[in-house]
């Protein structure tokens, strides 16, 4: 029993991390990324309510806890998989969209926040009540459960390969029932054990035979479905999400099509990764004379100059790499970063895009575009950025979302990988108000400022469609043959001009009228000199994203909420910028609720009392610092590892065990002042370190071989977390010599905060970027020291 | 319903007001959807479709100026309520409805409410309706990536057409498409209001 609470406790925590990974990926597929976020900070306050908990019932806990830690590990097994049960009913009816226009669905969300807040206020009461049973051997505890949490995200990864998102659960959920089975007390053993063995056909059960939750009516695959005769004919999953392959007899795709085309579009079936649009596959050329793309804002390039080598960013399904093949370039470089995509593409699916993936001329690297761009050293004629927006807008669901390829840093590697007189390419929807096609040409702009080309209108042109905007920056000035020859494309296309050397205002709107015509006075303001004015005095943020800042598609600014509120309605502006709005949302509420948790105990405790404000400052301080440093590793660590799921579960896993060893080390120390205050010395110190080093020192290297990055990532995060993992079972076993009544409090702040601060995080790098949450991370550090030292 | 949400949201043509007035909106949703057939958004009609905000098919019909012996196509029939609309104003009225089911019940209402100007045909709308064309006016109710290009060739020399431009749920913007000497034009108008719909309960 001794021995074997050990690995129970690694498979519990291993269990809630990759719940919590599980339930990112399954709400994200049937809802939004957002609101995912939302309902899994919220439930993570378990933790905190967990501590809460157990400063009111220490005593009781104490007196039954081997058999509640085992009842507390199969219930919360349980949980993860009945939650699934009782939410596939829950989201038949809710939608996050419409909370802001029905207040009654406010009762769902709750609902939702109360059922994923069971399993992890089980699965943490249990990892509390060790803390308190066992605060002796902290050390090795905080250790087995770190190494079980950072095991749990590898898991995850695992059965990703393995399951859909809607088995993912009921997978997680054996691991903590076997935790609980493990640790039945032996004067239990004899009615307990047949049943909970039992219980393990639950999640069996609900793997053969998933509960699938209703896919939100707002994603893109819905809007498909409902089209009659539209068939999911492949499913597949991975990491890089869950692909579906979708045919619909009406479907035709050619965004932005010139109102001039008089030709057939052809019907294609339609890739979607976790219900969002992927791309259309498409035959490469129509027949022998069209291609669709001819007839759109993206052939400009082409118009301009035959550009014969190409390089595709983030190129989806192969659209634009066919469309550069049919216009004749002999070298075609596309990369995409969902690595599964591309080999469906590639393998199962390249009849249905006539085998283009096979074309000698073409060749394809599934990577992230920017970690491609740095580590490659070819030089392109054009260079095509993936088209931003998607039609009709998504309401900001992308504002939280690193675009590591539409920032000034992007741009300008870009830019180093043109040729003599090569061409970068950016088509945007137009969106209403103006967003997106302002922050991109205010990105191109700098970009040629930086470059320090001054004459901005002889190297930028943009062209404007019913419902499109063209950019193409030329390394070059466009000469007075290429001027004609676009004007000439627009007349042609019925496109007007927006951009181009000796423009007349009168040009602008020949074919496409704007009844707000300020679009233009916009774009004259962003071109010219004093754009920062522009940008200080527009009601969208659209200066342009950099790597500190990487949210291209957050446009919010705080100080103009109640602006847009009265230009636009009360009920519009979740439906302009949602992610960072539910962001918002999501850290009042959190705040709230973890307010409550933390002085809720107080009233049953006493107010005053030896080593409160130190059991606050302290494990508060260390909970807002781990976290920062975590967010803003994994936020880094996508650049580098170019795929998001990559760098989390080397982040997770390398900060969690090497925090891990850092605790089982601990364990031998002196429970001495001057030892705490050494470890958090050195926290700060590595932290600042961190803050001025990180990004030079992941770009040099980001060229090394996968094999390599991961090592050398792993050397990179160690150190620091090898420290990081002290502060938390040092302060135990010292509230353990002194007030132990004050373990399980300790245990709730160190929940509540870790909550707080992934949210908080999150906000400050939208804000101020991440330099400043490793700032902000060392004086959380900086408190807890303050709190050692007059302890 | 006109007074308080279409002409105080600066509606003005006459014909149109008069036509709001005169099909009546609670006829063409579904029976558990009637008490809010007058409140001032979209609503549920199944198949993932939505009868549109009254505002909307008002602003669509106001756009594109019909007059009595206009012949107007219609892409995405729905509950017919637009359609409806327009046939109180104009000659002829073709609608085409690509979901089989949403069709048959909007010929039978249709039928039954005395609509006989008005023609449904249960079809894929992207080609249009090129035996009747050409046509003085299209209205699609449906927002798209493209402009299907038959509907463009099918529209008169001096034709209107009024496509929604934006997420289908959240209607943000309308565009006028015009056809002038062979050229053809376009105007993006304000967005009208931002009303996603309910879900049904079905």
């Amino acid at each position: 029993m001794n021995k074997r609470i050990y690995l129970s406790l690694g498979l519990l925590s291993a269990s809630l991390i990759a719940f919590q990974l599980a339930l990112m990926q399954l709400i994200s597929a049937v809802q939004w990324n957002h609101f995912a976020y939302m309902v899994i900070s919220i439930a993570l306050l378990g933790f905190g309510a967990s501590g809460t908990l157990l400063t009111l019932t220490r005593k009781w806990f104490e007196r039954y806890a081997d058999f509640a830690l085992s009842l507390l590990m199969i219930l919360t097994g349980v949980s993860m998989s009945g939650i699934i049960l009782f939410s596939s009913a829950l989201f038949g009816r809710f939608d996050t969209y419409l909370i802001f226009v029905d207040f009654s669905n406010v009762k769902y969300l709750f609902l939702s926040y109360l059922s994923f807040f069971i399993p992890f206020f089980l699965g943490a009461l249990a990892i509390g009540l060790i803390y308190i049973r066992y605060v002796n051997r902290i050390g090795t505890m905080y250790f087995a459960d770190l190494l079980g949490s950072g095991l749990g995200g590898i898991f995850l990864l695992g059965l990703l390969w393995i399951f859909y998102p809607a088995q993912l659960p009921a997978a997680v959920s054996v691991l903590p029932i076997v935790a609980g089975i493990l640790i039945i007390p032996k004067s239990w053993a004899g009615r307990l054990k047949v049943p909970s063995l039992l219980l393990l056909f639950l999640p069996v059960y609900l793997i053969i035979f998933p509960s699938e939750l209703p896919v939100s009516e707002f994603k893109s695959i819905s809007r498909a479905m409902n089209m009659p005769g539209s068939e999911i004919y492949m499913e597949r999953k991975s990491p890089y999400g869950h692909i579906q392959l979708v045919k619909c007899p009406s479907f035709r795709n050619a965004p932005g099509l010139s109102l001039s085309f008089t030709g057939d579009i052809p019907v294609g079936d339609v890739m979607y990764c976790n219900g969002n649009w992927f791309g259309s596959l498409t035959n490469r050329a129509n027949d022998d004379k069209i291609h669709f793309l001819d007839y759109t804002g993206h052939n400009l390039a082409y118009m301009i100059s035959e550009p014969a080598s190409v390089l595709i960013l983030d190129g989806g399904t192969g659209l634009h790499a066919g469309h550069a093949l049919w216009r004749g370039a002999s070298k075609v470089t596309f990369v995409e970063e969902n690595k599964k995509a591309l080999n469906l593409l590639r393998n199962e699916l390249a009849f249905t895009i006539d085998s283009l993936f096979s074309d000698p001329k073409l060749t394809s690297i599934g990577l992230h575009s920017r970690s491609f761009l740095l580590a490659d050293t070819s030089h392109y004629d054009l260079i095509v950025l993936p088209p931003i927006e998607s039609f009709g807008g998504s309401s900001g669901v992308n504002a939280l979302e690193e675009q590591y390829i539409l920032t000034l840093d992007a741009m300008s590697d870009i830019w180093e990988h043109l040729s003599d007189s090569g061409m970068i390419e950016v088509t945007s929807w137009m969106d209403y108000p103006v967003r997106n096609p302002l922050k991109i040409l205010a990105t191109l702009v700098e970009t040629l400022e930086q470059k320090g080309y001054m004459e901005i209108e002889q190297q930028l042109v943009a062209i404007r469609s019913w419902g499109t905007i063209s950019f193409i920056l030329k390394k070059s000035p466009f000469s007075p043959e290429e001027v004609s020859g676009i004007r000439d494309f627009c007349e042609g296309m019925y496109f007007d001009p927006v951009l181009l050397p000796g423009i007349v205002s009168s040009e602008r709107s020949v074919f496409n009228h704007l009844e707000d015509s300020s679009f233009f006075s916009s774009v004259d303001q962003i071109v010219s000199p004093d754009r920062n004015s522009f940008y200080k005095n527009y009601d969208f943020n659209i200066r342009p994203a950099t790597d500190n800042k990487p949210y291209f598609s957050q446009f919010l600014k705080l100080d103009r909420l109640n602006k847009l509120r009265s230009l636009f309605g009360q009920g519009a502006l979740p439906f302009l910028e949602i992610g960072y709005f539910i962001t918002l949302l999501t850290f009042i509420q959190i705040s709230l609720f973890a307010f409550i948790l933390i002085v809720f105990p107080l009233f049953f405790t006493k107010w005053k009392g030896k080593g409160k404000v130190y059991t606050l400052l302290h494990f508060s301080g260390i909970g807002v610092g781990f976290m920062f440093v975590e967010i803003i590793f994994i936020q880094q660590f996508i650049l580098y590892f170019g795929n998001p799921v990559t760098a989390a579960s080397a982040v997770l896993s390398g900060m969690l065990i090497s925090s891990g060893i850092g605790s089982l080390v601990s364990s031998g120390f002196k429970k001495s002042k001057r030892n705490i205050l050494l470890i958090l010395a050195l926290v700060i110190f590595f932290i600042l370190l961190y803050a001025f080093i990180l990004t030079p020192v992941l770009r040099a290297s980001i060229s090394l071989p996968f094999f390599l990055k991961i090592l050398f990532s792993i050397l990179l995060i160690s150190p620091l977390a090898f420290f990081m993992g002290m502060p938390f079972p040092v302060g135990l076993k010292y509230l353990g010599g002194h007030n132990n009544t004050l373990i399980p409090w300790a245990w709730g702040i160190n929940g509540c905060f870790s909550v707080i601060s992934t949210v908080l995080a999150t906000i400050i790098a939208v804000e101020a970027g991440f330099f400043w949450v490793m700032l902000l991370a060392s004086l959380a550090y900086g408190f807890a020291l303050v709190a050692n030292i007059f302890r | 319903m006109v007074t308080d949400q279409i002409a105080s949201r600066g509606i003005k043509h006459v014909e149109t007001l008069d036509a709001m007035r005169k099909a009546e909106r609670h006829l063409f949703v579904p029976a558990e959807s009637m008490r809010m057939a007058y409140g001032d958004g979209p609503l549920s009609i199944g198949y993932g479709q939505t009868i549109s905000q009254p505002y909307i098919v008002a602003y669509m019909t106001q756009i594109i100026e019909p007059k009595a012996d206009f012949k107007i196509l219609e892409i995405g029939t729905g509950s017919g309520y637009q359609a409806a609309v327009l046939a109180e104003i104009v000659d002829q009225v073709f609608t085409i409805e690509i979901v089989p089911e949403l069709a048959k019940t909007a010929t039978d209402r249709l039928r039954e409410l005395a609509y006989d100007n008005v023609e449904v045909i249960s079809a894929d709308g992207y080609y249009g309706l090129e035996e009747e064309a050409p046509f003085d006016a299209i209205v699609v109710t449906a927002a798209a990536e493209h402009i299907p290009p038959s509907l463009i060739q099918q529209l008169k020399e001096g034709g209107k057409m009024v496509i929604p431009v934006g997420s289908p749920f959240l209607v943000q913007t309308l565009m006028l498409v015009e056809k002038k000497n062979g050229k053809v034009s376009t105007s993006s108008l304000m967005p009208v209001r931002f009303v996603p719909f309910t879900r049904g309960r079905e």
